[in-house]
């Protein structure tokens, strides 16, 4: 019977400690708001790693921005506004504009690829093929368009596909002839701003990211691996495409060479709530939370994510440190 | 000396607040470029085309609402019908319509899958990156404005005026023309500022419709997302600048006609 007694106490001992454990573990959860600048891309897997996110941990309220990635970036650097975590659609405006005096570091997280999206109506939807794309393109009549090369990644982007075309259908000549065909009219500042034109009838044609166009229930033509920017292996082959966007102010230019789609993130210096960003960057990263989510939505992951050099590695918060690896 | 009541000071400081609330961002906006910045900028020929644009074609919406607005506004002043708070709702409607929305909206319309969209189309008639579209756009934020301010003006006018003329003889026209509008140009011209300073400030539809050409918000924000601040402002200023001159231009005419007269 006192055995009995001494096992119940132990019980109870251990069981108040359990609880004043989680309690103050309760205390230590993240908590208040993450502030999120993210390409326009990634608005619709954030908006679903947002939803799973805020109910694992109910104490912190994530507050996203989209926009074009260099707008974001500006919006840190120029306009200093506050911001915890800042993810891009291509890693190298991370590279250029925030380290290393607002960032430390950029984790490769995920991939994208070019497609030309369409819609039923479109002049041309029934006869346009992997293969001929570019000869509709360039016909009377059709209207199409893309972003705007300065301001998003993907109007560069889709200069470049179009470059790399030329090379590898082997037809000299085809960018000019196909630029020829798009009036500045047809340009609009961000990829995502097209799809509205696409289904008003406004537009014929479309460079979109893959994503995009799974997301928005769009048609689209998939482009082979050589100049769809969605394979690394090929980043050699793309970086013959070179477009020049302009470069740090009016008049000038810099040039902008391919390079597989490659999407980064990074934690702000000074994040007004590193502890809450941090925990995000915690579920973004694992293969069975946001890494999972990216690949739904038609932005294949990297498992692990990367990191360029081990010298970065270091500077990666300790929490993060098992999700990603040294690989260039 | 006469004592203040605390009232009064409670008027004074309120009004302080509401000076220093609109004046102090606009200053530290407008003085943060250098004066060399200011002259590189207007010498650029983008910028002045850009505010050109602006200009001409919230100039062309303030025009077209005073074309096709005066009418409506003075039936809206004069009469009494069914539905009239219905018509006097959709009138204000532009202004609650958040912008982008308003892009999309004229746009759905402009596009290959409407009616209308496609007899544009055969009319080559372009409104999708166009100077047209773009004062589509301009007119229907801006027509509210110019509605709203010479339905005012003409519900201030007495009936019995336009009842003498028409009874000595005259036809509604002739009335209107003759009576009607010299007793109510004043408030025409408030309108047809209020609506060009509307329409000259439209970011968000007009960047929808069209983002070349670029008018000056859109160039703006275009230079922002470029370029950064640095380079953004002065353009800003530029059009501010210009705006202020144009509107007190057309105040200081209002005045001076009115002395003449």
């Amino acid at each position: 019977m006192k055995k009995v007694s001494m096992l119940t106490w132990t019980i109870i001992v251990l069981f108040s400690i359990g609880v004043i454990c989680s309690a103050t573990l309760a205390l230590a959860e993240p908590r208040g708001k993450v502030t999120i600048f993210h390409a326009g891309s990634l608005s619709v897997p954030f908006e679903a790693m947002e939803k799973a996110f805020e109910a694992q941990y109910p104490q912190v309220d994530l507050q996203r921005e989209a926009g074009g990635s260099t707008k974001c970036a500006r919006k840190i650097a120029d306009l200093k506004k506050p911001c915890d975590i800042m993810a891009s659609a291509d890693y190298t405006v991370i590279d250029k504009l925030l380290i290393p005096n607002y960032a430390d570091w950029n984790i490769r997280f995920a991939t994208n690829q070019l497609v030309l999206c369409y819609t039923n109506k479109s002049a041309y939807a029934d006869k346009i093929t992997k293969k001929n794309w570019y000869e509709i393109l360039q016909r009377k009549g059709v209207i199409w368009g893309h972003s705007d090369p300065n301001l998003d990644p993907c109007g560069y982007r889709s200069l470049m596909v179009m470059q790399l075309a030329e090379k590898h259908y082997k037809k000299p000549g085809l960018y000019d002839k196909l630029l020829a065909n798009r009036p500045k009219e047809n340009i609009r500042p961000k990829s995502v701003e097209l799809i509205s034109l696409l289904q008003t009838g406004n537009m014929d044609y479309a460079w979109e990211y893959l994503s995009v166009a799974v997301q928005h229930d769009l048609k689209y033509i998939m482009l082979p691996d050589e100049i769809n920017l969605g394979n690394y292996q090929y980043d050699d082959f793309y970086s013959q495409a070179v477009v020049q966007v302009t470069g740090e102010q009016p008049g000038t230019v810099m040039e902008m060479k391919g390079q597989s789609c490659t999407y980064g993130v990074t934690l702000i210096k000074g994040a007004p709530n590193r502890e809450a960003a941090i925990a995000f960057l915690e579920y973004l990263l694992d293969p069975q939370g946001g890494l999972q989510i990216l690949k739904e939505m038609g932005q294949p992951p990297f498992v692990p994510c990367r990191v360029p050099t081990e010298n970065m590695k270091a500077l990666v918060p300790a929490e993060l440190q098992k999700l990603v690896e040294a690989k260039d | 000396m006469k004592v203040r009541e605390p009232f009064f000071w409670i008027i004074i400081s309120c009004g302080a607040v509401i000076m220093a609330f609109i004046l102090l961002p606009l200053i530290e906006m407008m003085t943060a470029p250098s004066l060399a910045m200011l002259m590189e900028t207007i010498k650029d020929k983008d910028v002045v085309r850009s505010i050109w644009l602006s200009v001409y074609t919230a100039g062309s919406a303030a025009l077209i609402s005073f074309v096709l607005g005066t009418p409506l506004a003075y039936l809206l002043a004069r009469t009494n019908f069914m539905g009239k708070r219905l018509v006097e709702g959709i009138v204000d409607l532009p202004i609650a319509i958040p912008h982008p929305v308003v892009g999309i909206a004229i746009l759905s319309v402009a596009g290959k899958n409407h009616w209308l969209g496609q007899a544009l189309s055969e009319l080559g008639v372009r409104i999708m990156g166009s100077v047209a579209g773009i004062i589509v756009v301009l007119t229907f934020v801006g027509l509210p404005f110019y509605l709203n301010a010479v339905k005012n003006g003409f519900e201030s006018i007495s009936p019995r005026l336009e009842k003498v003329s028409r009874s000595l003889g005259a036809p509604m026209f002739s009335t209107f023309l003759r009576i009607t509008f010299p007793l109510a140009w004043r408030s025409m011209l408030i309108g047809l500022i209020m609506c060009c300073a509307r329409a000259i400030s439209e970011f968000g539809a007009v960047v929808i419709v069209a983002y070349h050409p670029m008018i000056a918000p859109v160039m703006i924000y275009e230079r922002f997302e470029a370029f950064g601040l640095k380079y953004s402002q002065p353009v800003a200023v530029w059009l501010v600048f210009i705006s202020l001159i144009l509107f007190l231009l057309l105040r200081i005419l209002t005045v001076r006609k009115k002395q003449v007269a």
